[in-house]
């Protein structure tokens, strides 16, 4: 009787300390707050600070984790960002998982020190090597490139019937990633590209390329610019009456690129995304809620980042290493449901919003989902 | 401990701390993220001592060298990914490509004047970003390029960890010890004349442009070292390594640090590595408290934490005037002179028709003169009548705009300055200039005759420097004959005015020269040591010397020359004996005129 | 699009970065030093602009940037001030570099600040003029861009007549061209050089109110403007006033024409390759002292 009793208790005791270790999960968030993309970043890291501290009264029963958290500056460099990698592992509690930076340099240096320590990365980033390179620690939960732009040119060639598209990129990262997803989404689809431009950020001018543009005869133009410059490109194209349908990046879509234009200046003009959580009456709640809490309006990388910390969090619960789990996981989000592609793939929709000139809230056009698949057909 | 002794230790221990810190990092049981931070200081540290090459100690602000790290790291990268070099080859050939490009850059862009040439740096560096970012073909990009490989030789990879980080900073050692070996030597040396005063240094025979363009591609070498490094550490590359915040970072590095001191650099490197580190609590407002402490730095240590520290040192070992104990050297020990008795009446140095305008000024309209060797040549004229000009053109400070300038019967008007330096002319200035940084030995040594100071001295091993050993004891000899051998161990700054007139007889001496041009020689001496000054030009002059003299004082020089011109408004008015030309009534007016006192 | 349009379009962006490259002149000549804070002073008007416009109704008024302009131009000349007291004045006896980098430091500050404060998100600021573009013989006058060129216009023209014409101006300069003359016949150089650093910043205030409007403005926008201004000071004639105005209308046409030419990236470039020619060919610039070959 005292052994069983005794063996009981010591049962007891194990599967309390095994609870208790499940119970503390920290989460470093590695975001570029400074530099070229702190735009995206600050977005990023206020999604992933509102699913690691929602405000539900119910909490506690909901979260047997307790999730810490700590914020780390990526500065939009690949050497900071590996820098506070190390640091963050270096925490009291080792962290089995992080949220990674939006910059795919900055991502792509630390996708070999994740594969090291078993962490898992989790991404908002879209550009498309990240999952290309065998990594079995990275899990995106923003759709790739691949997947956004097949969105994007599918749009533009069979919604709008447009045959010879003008594309204007940055001569970034993003823009040139998006560049080379977009051309050969393009042909594939049986249209032209007929007009490209590289366009550094510091460009305020955009006469220029909008004059070539017009020249080329392009009937449709794609823009792959970052928030500023698809504003003054958007400002400039209406003031030279430029009448072309555009579809822009993801950039079009943030409620901030939209606060710089006058609704007349974006009449005509649509943007892929991955969500749309301002425009969105389905995400209504969370976009109150966000704009509660962190005084701001969400955007695509926001949400993408809150689904991704609960996914994160879900997958912590199970047993096993994290990353093995996220594989596994079919997460129902606020955006989509993710699951793997087995290559750390999580997301495979895109929507495209459309403004209609009156407002600067856009609505959602059209849902795609895999067309990156479907395209292919 | 002797005043030599002394120095040198003043200058070692800032760098022995900063070594010593950095080794107590290490050991204290560093973590990966410390030796993290570690091996990138190391990285920039080596960018940083190669930017004082042309920053510090040339002085010329090149805003290139972000672009020459960033070349490096791109270099060693691609060859590594692209034609699967291991290390040993891909670093030394991303250096030499920093080398040749500085080279082609350097040969076009180095003789701008200062802000100029800067902007000129920019340009190349802006350029160079743009073509890492739109040949995506080879480099990848805005993306860059991932899975570079880390540290391979020959087959075997540097381990990670504190290996590598040991990997890095021994070359950051080397360089550290390439870098001791510029500023202790006679090249060295001569970098800091050419700094403190670029004229003076040019009369002493130092080629500006050849320095220049030697420290430029020394800073480029060091540069593409450290961003090659810097790449097979971090293990991508992209073009934030290029971009122009590597260049505001590598600057305020070397300035916080210190631009002119090898602990400098390593001091820089460490603290901006580390401190936007240290403020991480603050989140987001980390780098306006980084801001906020770079200004506080500067503020507080305006020349760099290795010259508060220095300076600091030096008032504790107090002024170094205690001489050494060294003996005079015989002058048998000093080879013969190069004025060989000539026939007396040819004339070592003759100018025919000199006339130069500057902007709508005549400065000189059409001078025709000649020294003979061992004649003394008094130039006399009142303010503004072209003196100090003519003696710039003979020291080829300018072109004239018409005539001609014949030394020993050559045509020496289109040598530069330091070619006429090396062919015989020496030149003393107004205001002594001398370097403040350097011994009075060492600044009359830099200048010694046949001993040329090369690039190349950067690299010998240290310790065996036999030509700065000759030269300063040539130095030592030319200040016995200027009545200047206490003063040897001075420092520049510090020397007392007649002392530095002495000095810089001194350095005119030890060239050998066989015209001494003389600027103002007995200005703010007293009447002894004016005394003592005439005394000893007349020996240099005997022994085959020619001297001019341009002076203010009648007293002085009268008894002095030989022979006497008076300039007036660009043109002689007179030639002749001391004598008959004061009492030339042309003269007279001339002063007088002028309101000058006879 | 005809070339009268671009020349349009580069007037505007070309009087704006005049007004960025005079401020920058001022302050070089008044202290010798190079502030390579210029552009984040710029940025930093266009947010004080921002914070201001929100603090006050200016929706009610046709002319909301016209009353926000002279309260922009004292915040930046306040900021200038703090920034030779703070960065300058005690660093003004030690070699220039230390006051360069004491810039570097405050222009950082800025960055950052702003970068807290308001976030990263580019931003704009409430037009000079409200209104719609006019259209003239086939060439689009946007209203904003016209009140930029006369703005800046009329500070350059006032500010010509202070350093010329009035005792204040002449002081200004005496105090430039030989502080220690100006100290001993009891000219105040500490506070004029103050006043340069002053006016230097409100102009790139002001400039930074104008250009928000039109180009938008981000915490990270500083260092574009400070090497357009670097460059057209260079080409104009370093130290020039005329030159640094002409320099920047120079710089802002090539840009604009090589936009229409080339792609943007390569007009971008073109930019550097042609500077570094004409620094080749003509090192003084266009008024400039005659800097040219070493001896």
């Amino acid at each position: 009787m005292k052994t069983v009793l005794f063996l009981a208790a010591l049962a007891a005791l194990h599967a309390a300390a095994a609870a208790r270790a499940q119970d503390r999960f920290h989460l470093p968030l590695l975001v570029p707050i400074t530099g070229a993309l702190a735009l995206e970043g600050q977005s990023e890291r206020d999604g992933a600070l509102l699913a690691l501290d929602p405000p539900t009264a119910a909490g506690d029963a909901a979260r047997p984790l307790r999730p810490s958290h700590a914020v780390f500056d990526t500065g939009s460099n690949p050497q900071l960002a590996v820098q506070a990698f190390e640091r963050a592992m270096a925490a009291e509690i080792r962290p089995r998982a992080m949220l990674g930076p939006i910059d795919g340099n900055s991502m792509l240096a630390l996708l070999p020190l994740a594969e090291r320590e078993k962490v898992a990365l989790l991404s908002v980033s879209g550009t498309a090597r990240l999952t290309e390179l065998g990594n079995a620690h990275i899990f995106r939960f923003f759709p790739s490139d691949v997947v956004v732009k097949a969105a994007q040119a599918r749009y533009a060639v069979q919604e709008l019937q447009r045959r010879k598209i003008a594309l204007v990129y940055q001569n970034t990262a993003y823009g040139q990633s998006g560049n080379e997803q977009l051309g050969r989404w393009i042909e594939s689809l049986g249209a032209a590209v007929v007009y490209r431009n590289s366009v550094p950020v510091t460009t305020k001018e955009m006469s220029g390329v909008i004059a070539q543009v017009r020249d080329s005869g392009a009937d449709a133009v794609l823009l792959q610019l970052h928030s500023g410059s698809s504003a003054l490109f958007l400002k400039q194209a209406a003031r030279a009456g430029l009448a072309l349908p555009i579809v822009g990046g993801s950039a079009l879509h943030q409620p901030s690129t939209a606060a710089l234009l006058e609704p007349a200046e974006l009449k005509g003009v649509c943007a892929e995304t991955a969500s749309a959580p301002a425009a969105d009456p389905g995400l209504a709640g969370f976009a109150r809620i966000f704009r509660e809490r962190m005084k701001s309006e969400p955007d695509a990388f926001a949400l993408a980042a809150f689904d991704a910390v609960n996914a994160a969090l879900a997958a912590a619960r199970m047993p096993g290493p994290l990353a093995e789990s996220l594989a596994k996981i079919r997460h129902p989000g606020l955006a989509m449901t993710y699951e793997s592609d087995g290559k750390g793939n999580m997301a495979h929709d895109a929507i495209i919003v459309c403004y209609d000139g009156a407002s600067r809230t856009p609505r959602i056009a059209k849902r795609y989902a895999r067309p990156h698949e479907a395209a292919r057909r | 401990m002797s005043g030599r002794a002394r120095i040198a230790a003043a200058r070692a221990a800032p760098l022995s701390l900063a070594a010593a810190a950095a080794v107590a990092l290490l050991a204290a049981g560093a973590g990966a993220y410390e030796l993290r931070l570690l091996a990138i200081a190391g990285c920039y540290a080596l960018a940083v001592l190669g930017y004082q090459f042309i920053f510090g100690r040339v002085g010329a602000l090149s805003l290139a060298q972000g672009a020459f790290f960033g070349l490096g790291a791109y270099a060693s990268a691609l060859l590594a990914l692209k034609l699967g070099w291991d290390f040993a080859r891909s670093f030394p050939a991303a250096i030499a490509l920093a080398v040749a490009l500085a080279a082609v850059v350097g040969a076009t862009v180095l003789r701008l004047a200062s802000h100029y040439f800067a902007l000129a740096t920019l340009a190349v560096a802006e350029l160079m970003h743009i073509l890492v970012i739109e040949w995506v073909s080879l480099t990848g990009g805005g993306n860059g390029l991932p899975n570079v490989p880390g540290f391979v030789l020959f087959g075997w990879a540097v381990p990670r960890g504190w290996p590598v980080t040991a990997f890095v900073w021994a070359f950051a050692a080397l360089g550290i010890a390439l870098a001791a070996n510029y500023s202790r030597s006679l090249y060295g040396d001569g970098a800091r004349l050419l700094r403190a005063e670029p004229l003076a240094a040019a009369a002493a025979g130092i080629d500006a442009a050849g320095r220049r363009l030697a420290a430029f591609l020394l800073s480029a070498a060091f540069g593409a070292a450290g961003g090659a490094l810097y790449v097979h550490t971090l293990g991508v590359v992209s073009p934030e390594a290029m971009q122009f915040d590597v260049m505001v970072l590598i600057l305020c590095m070397a300035v916080i640090g210190g631009r002119n001191a090898v602990a400098g650099a390593i001091v820089g490197a460490l603290l901006l590595v580390h401190l936007p580190e240290w403020f991480r609590a603050l989140e987001g407002w980390r780098y306006l408290a980084y801001g906020a402490g770079l200004l506080l730095v500067i503020v507080a240590a305006p020349e760099g934490i290795a010259g508060a520290v220095e300076a600091l040192w030096r008032r504790r070992l107090g002024n170094t005037a205690a001489p050494s104990g060294r003996t005079l050297v015989p002058d048998a020990a000093v080879p013969a002179a190069r004025a060989a008795p000539f026939a007396e009446d040819r004339a070592i140095l003759a100018v025919q028709g000199l006339a130069i305008a500057f902007g709508g000024n005549r400065a000189l309209a059409g001078v025709t003169l000649f020294v003979r060797p061992g004649e003394i040549l008094g130039l006399i004229g009142p303010n503004g009548s072209g003196k100090t000009t003519l003696l710039n053109l003979l020291s080829g400070f300018h072109r004239p705009d018409a005539g001609r300038i014949f030394l020993d019967g050559r045509d020496a008007t289109r040598d530069p300055a330091w070619r006429r330096a090396r062919a015989g002319i020496a030149r003393s200035f107004q205001h002594g200039a001398l370097a403040g940084d350097l011994t009075a030995l060492d600044n009359v040594a830099l200048a010694a005759y046949g001993i040329r100071a090369r690039a190349a001295d950067v690299f010998r091993l240290p310790g065996r420097d036999a030509k700065r050993r000759r030269a300063r004891d040539a130095a030592l000899s030319a200040l016995a004959k200027a009545g200047a051998a206490g003063a040897a161990h001075t420092m520049g700054a510090d020397l007392a005015p007649a002392e530095r007139r002495r000095v810089e007889l001194a350095r005119a001496l030890v060239a050998e020269p066989r015209v001494i041009l003389l600027d103002e020689p007995a200005a703010g001496l007293s009447d002894a040591e004016k005394a003592a000054l005439r005394s000893a030009l007349r020996e240099i002059a005997a022994r085959g010397i020619a001297i001019v003299v341009v002076d203010h004082g009648m007293p002085f020089l009268i008894p002095l020359a030989s022979r006497v011109v008076c300039l007036d408004a660009g043109r002689v008015i007179a030639a002749g004996a001391p004598a008959d030309v004061i009492a030339d009534p042309e003269v007279r007016r001339a002063y007088l005129g002028a309101g000058a006192v006879l | 699009m005809s070339w009268a349009q671009i020349a349009i379009d580069g007037l505007a962006l070309g009087a704006a970065y005049a007004l960025v490259a005079l401020g920058f002149v001022l302050i070089l000549n008044a202290a010798g030093a190079v502030n390579f804070a210029q552009g984040d002073l710029v940025m930093a008007g266009g947010f004080a602009a921002i914070a201001l416009a929100s603090a006050l109704p200016l929706d009610a008024l046709p002319v909301p940037g016209l009353v926000l302009a002279p309260l922009v131009a004292l915040a930046g000349g306040g900021a200038g001030w703090i920034v030779a007291e703070v960065a300058y004045r005690p660093l003004r006896h030690r070699p220039p570099v230390a006051v360069f980098i004491a810039t570097i430091a405050v222009g950082i500050m800025l960055q950052h600040g702003a970068n807290g404060i308001f976030g990263a998100a580019e931003r704009r600021t409430p037009p000079l003029v409200s209104g719609d573009a006019v259209v003239v013989g086939g060439v689009t006058l946007s209203l904003q861009s016209l009140a930029i060129v006369a703005t800046a216009a009329i500070v350059i023209l006032l500010l010509h007549r202070l350093l010329e014409r009035t005792q204040l101006g002449r002081r200004l300069r005496a105090a430039a061209e030989d502080p220690e003359m100006a100290r001993a016949i009891g000219i105040p150089v500490r506070r004029l050089t103050a006043l340069a650093f002053a006016l230097g910043a409100g102009l790139a205030a002001l400039a930074g109110l104008l250009l928000a409007n039109v180009y938008f403005v981000t915490p990270t926008a500083g260092l574009a403007f400070m090497l357009k201004a670097y460059i057209a000071v260079t080409i104009g004639g370093w130290g020039s006033l005329r030159g640094a105005v002409i320099g920047a209308f120079l710089v802002a046409l090539f840009e604009v024409a090589a936009g229409r030419l080339f792609s943007a990236s390569l007009a971008d470039a073109l930019l550097y390759a042609a500077l570094l020619l004409a620094l080749l060919f003509k090192p003084e610039g266009l008024f400039g002292e005659a800097a040219g070959r070493r001896a």
